[in-house]
């Protein structure tokens, strides 16, 4: 026999008091560590998906949508800018590289992006299989895209216009899998990559008169659309596998040709500074001289975290006050244990237990409450989250990792501990004023 | 041996003083204090147990003079050299008959083997009863129970308050019987307070309150 059994044997003689304590506890630490871990695991991402962009170049319009739309890939496009004018900005010293994208299609919800290699090496992503896209209409695929398509190297789709991932037509150009990156945990895993060119093909093609196999004009048919307009060939589902082979030459031999360089348009240009100085000027330069749109990723994410924050500080201070109360209630089952064991206590201590050993008696019943309870806290926390990430991964198309941050965790800990010591504290002192004499003398 | 010298106590918020005949007994000698009500019986034989301080005078147990012993030599000395049996007895509930001997014998820093423990069970006619929750037992069984507790650590003293005043003469005279045998037994001295004259005549020596 010793304090630690004697401990367990009254942790169990009262279990529904024992159950309330550890029920009410357990909850307060799920909210705690489960707020907690949300709340770092969406501004890891968000930061993660930033990779080296400093800055956006866009259309006029909202700069949090710019950010949204062409770093996180989240929110639509503010519109379109021209290539050659996003291009002049790569001229200013401070700049070190700018990377154009360009997007308004999608497969199956997954957006495709068309940009050139440098894209890929802001998020240091790795191909995982087969070859970054180097010809039109070659494309490679993030982690996520291949674990949920099941699309694998040589595979062939036609994606869909507008970014939703029901609601817009199909084009007829075959996209042709050629890679599938590493795993990220970045945006870079829910996009299907491919070159300028692609983008602009697969939108040209429809604007122009298709070629049948047998050089006959195809007829037309023009659909609108939110970003914009262009044109395709509703018969050319018939002929997928032809015009997949007519595209290479057909691409090469006239489409070039029908646009010029100088009419291109992007959707938007990342930029990488050279110099942090550049963060003061380059974006109001660009605002206050040009057409276009600076914004700035770092500044528009912490903007969108002042509104989200207020909600994600709300559920944190109303776990904290779970947590103030679960620890009251244990005071109030240890207090009421001490008070409703004082016979039992008083015959320990004419046993020859001194006070220390019914004090540590009932801390160590505090403290089994509160370890049970922090244990299954974190379960139902993890629990809690893997559904959340699963309804994120469904909604948005992005796995994020499971991971425990170990320090907030800890901290965590440490403030349920010092909670619990506290009440324990509290309820020790009807032991340390024990008038033993007393107590046996009101025998029950 | 036990001795005690012009014993005298006040309680914190009465003006009332107990003054306590001196007390002396030797090795094996055990000592009937009889009185009425709220003459200070408990009073006396918490102070011999040490769970009172005197206001004035000593006790001496053994040759050790309680008084100057701190809380912390006080609570073993209790644990190792007193038994207590209470009016009515009590075990601590959350423990079995089993673990409430072990748990005596772990406050008392004593090591008593368990075949030893299971001879007083049967002794004593509750060894069936060894795995149950205290509030499991009829009254008789916890009634040798509590006696089991007082002894079970072969302490030098064993004091019993009002052991018997809830009982009817058989089994008063059946459990005065059990505790005279086990204290003789460990050699112990016992000192009964109560107002129930019926248990008189097992005693050679008493005194009056």
């Amino acid at each position: 026999m010793n304090i630690w059994k004697i401990s367990v044997k009254n942790f169990r003689y009262k279990p529904l008091y024992t159950f309330l304590g550890i029920l009410i506890l357990s909850v307060s630490i799920a909210l705690l560590v489960g707020i907690q871990q949300l709340d770092t695991s969406f501004r890891k991402q968000m930061e993660n998906s930033l990779g080296d962009i400093d800055m956006v170049v866009g259309a006029k319009g909202s700069p949090l949508q710019l950010v949204l739309a062409s770093v996180l890939h989240i929110d639509n496009p503010t519109g379109n800018i021209p290539y050659e004018e996003a291009k002049k900005l790569l001229k200013n010293p401070m700049i070190e590289k700018g990377v154009p994208i360009s997007y308004g299609d999608n497969y199956m919800g997954y957006r495709i992006v068309g940009t050139t290699p440098e894209f890929t090496a802001l998020y240091n992503a790795i191909l995982k299989e087969g070859k970054n896209p180097e010809k039109p209409m070659e494309v490679a695929i993030g982690a996520t895209i291949a674990d949920a398509t099941g699309l694998g190297i040589g595979d062939t789709f036609q994606s869909s216009h507008g970014l939703a991932e029901t609601g817009g037509h199909a084009h007829n150009d075959l996209l042709k899998v050629v890679g599938i990156y590493e795993p990220t945990h970045k945006v870079m895993d829910r996009l299907i990559i491919t070159g300028l060119q692609t983008v602009w093909d697969v939108h040209d093609h429809e604007s122009e008169p298709s070629y049948s196999k047998e050089g006959r004009v195809v007829e037309q048919e023009k659909h609108h659309h939110e970003e914009g307009e262009h044109h395709h060939n509703e018969e050319g589902h018939e002929h997928e596998h032809e015009e997949e082979h007519e595209h290479e030459g057909h691409e090469q031999e006239t489409e070039h040709g029908h646009q010029e360089e100088h009419e291109k348009e992007i959707t938007s240009m990342l930029i990488s500074f050279r110099n942090p100085m550049a963060l003061l000027t380059t974006p109001r330069t660009i605002n206050e001289n040009t057409n276009m749109q600076a914004a700035l990723p770092k500044f528009e994410l912490e903007r969108l975290y002042q509104f989200t924050g207020v909600g994600v500080k709300t559920i944190t201070w109303i776990a904290y006050a779970i947590l103030v109360i679960s620890c009251i209630t244990i005071f109030i089952s240890l207090y009421r244990m001490v008070r409703d064991r004082a016979f039992d206590l008083a015959l320990m201590r004419s046993y020859g237990a001194n006070t220390f050993q019914l004090i540590k008696m009932v801390a160590y019943e505090g403290l089994l409450i509160s370890l049970i309870a922090f244990v299954i806290g974190v379960l139902l926390s993890q629990i809690g989250i893997y559904f959340i990430f699963e309804m994120i991964t469904d909604q948005y198309k992005q796995k994020m990792p499971l991971e425990l941050g170990f320090q907030e965790l800890f901290k965590t800990a440490v403030l349920v501990l010092l909670m619990v010591l506290f009440s324990i504290l509290l309820a020790i002192n009807p032991i340390i004023k024990m008038n033993i004499s007393k107590i046996l003398s009101h025998e029950k | 041996m036990i001795q005690t010298n012009n014993l005298k106590f006040k309680y914190d918020n009465d003006n009332t003083i107990f003054e306590f005949p001196d007390i002396t007994l030797s090795k094996n000698q055990n000592l009937l204090i009889l009185g009425k009500s709220g003459i200070g019986k408990t009073t006396l034989l918490h102070l011999l147990a040490g769970l009172l301080s005197p206001s004035d005078g000593s006790i001496h147990i053994d040759d050790v003079d309680i008084q100057k012993l701190t809380n912390k030599q006080l609570d073993k000395f209790r644990g190792q050299n007193i038994g207590l049996v209470f009016q009515n007895n009590h075990a601590v509930q959350s423990l079995s008959v089993m673990e409430n001997l072990e748990a005596r014998l772990f406050f008392a820093k004593k090591t008593i083997s368990k075949t030893v423990i299971k001879d007083l069970l049967e002794h004593l006619d509750i060894e069936m009863c060894k795995n149950k929750k205290v509030r499991e037992l009829s009254e008789g069984q916890l009634q040798r129970l509590g006696i089991a507790m007082a002894i079970v650590h072969r302490p030098q003293l064993v004091l019993a308050d009002e052991p018997t005043s809830s009982l009817d003469d058989t089994n008063c005279k059946k459990v005065m019987r059990l505790l005279i045998e086990q204290a003789d037994a460990n050699n112990a001295n016992l000192i009964v307070i109560t107002h129930d004259q019926r248990i008189k005549p097992l005693f050679n020596k008493t005194l009056e309150l």
